[in-house]
């Protein structure tokens, strides 16, 4: 008898939390935002969170997707592995995401991600960069693969920064200098395979720490080199070090690097050091199309900060909710598998801040940002610039991921 | 040689900066064998505070090398204010119980609480100090340094001194003498040597704080500034010597010197093996240090 009035309760209670989870699934669709919020990387992850709440607005403003409201779940992973893997689980199990969106950093987008695979919800990773994020779970050795990206990947970047230093602006003896992270030492890979594809070997390829003060001995190595160019790979305050410490010896080159050249942390640190610094990036506060001149304004108008902290993290955060959106609204339903369905065959053509989404995603092809897209920047006088605004002449201003 | 004499000059500057914070080690060693695992995270708060007030300072319109030198008073305070909490808290009872591992995990535990403390207070990021110096470096014979470089060196030095001068003629310096000589015979020589204790926690704090308001502009402030020269300075104290003040200024400059030689001369990647090569030959073949004394305890 015991048992039974057990059994009973246990089902009665199931039932109700179906019954609420079910009412509240009817009216409103949950986004999990993951991103570091607060630490060293959070200038990306605010940026990256205010873009995403922008577009949230705007599209409940708009009547939401299928009738149904957007709701941003948002958790703080501090650049973790090991919170990032907490957070995925309580999005998952607790919270009932429909898809999540963010990822700043390699590691933690690497360790999480394992779960969303399993548990077939969609993830859009819109800043982290490592080549390998979304070519963990490719068919055929899974069913299906979850993982899907619209930031600018280290492959990608590390053949630009190659091109750029070499065929652009004609140097010939590059030194590499790389933090001793996962993200440095993969990008230095990176980087030297690319400048053997143009038959260049670095004079130099020098290694230091997160937290590294003195780069005396680097910068002094790649000096007697004879290195003409400094290609990085490392974050903002390490970056600003080499700066700073180029400027102490007296000896200036240009720098050019992965996008991380374009992080506040760097161009605040080092100053007038920092002027010069070229970095490939997706997009640039800059109002060049109305779209790009609305969202701008609109981020302005939101934070009440003239200068974007990120501003390719807050147009990719903004782009990757468009994308699910576009998704959720052609699959109809807000079911994982169907979603990533549509994601993979998107009909509609989504107006991103970066570029227009054309097919963006195929069942192989998971990156909506190809290596066209990306032009570089320039720091100066604390801002990005274009490096070279010919690139954004006439139709060049958009420019949109060639149809394979 | 050019070369060779700017790594060594950049050696002298980072490894002045391990030795003044090595110097806080000895100097709570001395009085008490014990010493403060923190001691990294004590200069990072001190120059977090010295960030804000000289920050407050600049904006009620002071100059910058004006509100600096203001801001030194301050950081001390706060400094000699923060020593003497952890000395309350995380030292004194494990001295009073003869305690030989508490004071290890209480030291290590209050300088988690600081870190995470300052993470709530500045934030995560590495904030800009400002300079009270120019920025631009000095070209002597073709050797470039920062002008704040030569201050860390003069600083550190001063202040080195000036507790050196403070122990030898003043009545309580000898008092802290005293206690670190033999400390049972000094507490019946009419000595407190708890307050003796508290006092060289309190003065530990201080050199933390002020080499950290000293580094500040070279270096980034922020709150994981403290870890890794804590770290590295506790291999100084060890290659030094613990019980010779002279000794953890010679081991923080062979450290930062063979740091800036390896880097150049070996490889980047191997520039923290040698530093603890270092440490563990010294260990083997004089485990007290280079210089300090060699101790016999008694049991």
């Amino acid at each position: 008898m015991k048992t039974s009035v057990t059994t009973l309760l246990a089902a009665g209670l199931l039932a109700t939390t179906a019954l609420i989870t079910g009412s509240f699934a009817a009216d409103t669709i949950k986004i999990g935002v993951s991103g570091p919020f607060t630490g060293g990387s959070s200038s990306m992850g605010v940026s990256m969170r205010d873009g995403v709440k922008l577009a949230i607005e705007e599209i409940n403003k708009a009547g939401g997707v299928n009738g149904m409201k957007l709701v941003a779940v948002e958790r703080d992973d501090e650049a973790k592995n090991e919170l990032g893997v907490q957070i995925a689980q309580e999005l998952i199990n607790k919270e009932h995401v429909v898809a999540t969106v963010g990822f700043i950093n390699t590691g933690v987008s690497l360790a999480s991600e394992r779960f969303y695979e399993e548990a077939e919800i969609p993830v859009m990773n819109n800043v982290s960069t490592g080549s390998v994020i979304t070519k963990q779970f490719n068919p055929p050795d899974f069913e299906a693969n979850y993982i899907f990206r619209n930031a600018a990947n280290d492959t990608i970047q590390s053949s630009m920064i190659a091109e750029e230093a070499v065929k652009r602006l004609g140097f010939k003896k590059p030194a590499i200098l790389a933090d001793s992270t996962n993200y440095g030492q993969l990008g230095k890979t990176d980087l030297t395979n690319a400048l053997a594809k143009m038959g260049v070997t670095p004079v130099a390829a020098e290694k230091f720490n997160i937290g590294d003060t003195d780069m005396t001995a680097q910068l002094l190595k790649a000096k007697e080199a004879g290195a003409d160019c400094i290609l990085t790979y490392a974050i903002g305050p390490e970056l600003a070090q080499i700066a700073n410490g180029m400027a102490k010896l007296g000896w200036k080159v240009p720098m050019v690097g992965s996008w991380t050249l374009s992080m506040s942390s760097f161009i605040d640190t080092a100053g007038v050091n920092g002027n010069g610094a070229i970095m490939p990036e997706t997009f640039i506060q800059l109002p060049n199309t109305p779209k790009r001149k609305a969202f701008i304004e609109a981020y302005q108008k939101a934070t009440g900060l003239d200068r974007m902290p990120s501003p390719v993290s807050a147009a990719q955060g903004y782009d990757s909710i468009y994308l699910l959106a576009a998704a959720i609204k052609q699959a109809g339903s807000t079911e994982g598998p169907k979603i990533r369905a549509a994601l993979e065959n998107l009909g509609e053509k989504v107006e991103g801040v970066v570029t227009v989404y054309d097919h963006p995603f195929s069942a192989a092809d998971h990156e909506a940002i190809s290596s066209n897209i990306p032009v570089f920047g320039i720091v100066k006088d604390g801002r990005v610039v274009p490096a070279h605004p010919e690139d954004l002449d006439g139709d060049k201003v958009i420019r949109v991921k060639p149809k394979a | 040689m050019q070369i060779f004499l700017q790594l060594v000059v950049s050696g002298i500057s980072v490894g002045m900066i391990y030795g003044v914070i090595a110097f806080g080690y000895q100097l709570t060693f001395a009085t008490s064998k014990t010493l403060n695992f923190g001691q990294g995270e004590a200069l990072m708060t001190g120059a977090l505070v010295g960030l804000t007030t000289i920050n407050f300072l600049i904006g009620n319109h002071f100059g910058v090398s004006v509100a600096f030198i203001l801001m030194i008073p301050v950081v001390l305070l706060f400094g000699a204010c923060q020593g003497s909490v952890v000395e309350w808290l995380g030292v004194r009872q494990a001295i009073k119980t003869k305690s030989e591992a508490g004071w290890i995990m209480a030291t290590i535990a209050l300088g988690i609480i600081f870190k995470n403390l300052a993470e709530n207070i500045w934030g995560r990021d590495a904030l800009k100090f400002p300079s009270p110096l120019p920025e631009a470096s000095l070209d002597i014979g073709g050797i470039r340094i920062q002008p704040m470089e030569v201050a860390i060196v003069i600083g550190a030095l001063l202040m080195m001194l000036a507790v050196e001068v403070f122990n030898r003629t003043s009545i309580y310096g000898k008092a802290v003498v005293a206690t670190s000589n033999d400390r049972d015979a000094a507490q019946l020589m009419g000595i407190n040597t708890g307050r003796v204790i508290t006092f060289s926690y309190a003065l530990s704090s201080m050199t933390a704080a002020l080499a950290g308001v000293l580094v500040a502009p070279v270096t980034l402030t922020g709150a994981s500034m403290g870890a890794v020269l804590g770290l590295k300075a506790f291999a100084v104290a060890i290659i030094g010597g613990l019980s010779s003040g002279l000794g953890v200024v010679v081991g923080g400059l062979i450290l930062g010197i063979v740091e800036t030689l390896t880097g150049f001369y070996v490889s980047t990647g191997y520039k923290d093996v040698p530093g603890l090569v270092l440490l563990l030959i010294v260990l083997s073949v004089k485990p007290s240090g280079l210089f300090g004394k060699s101790a016999i305890k008694k049991v």
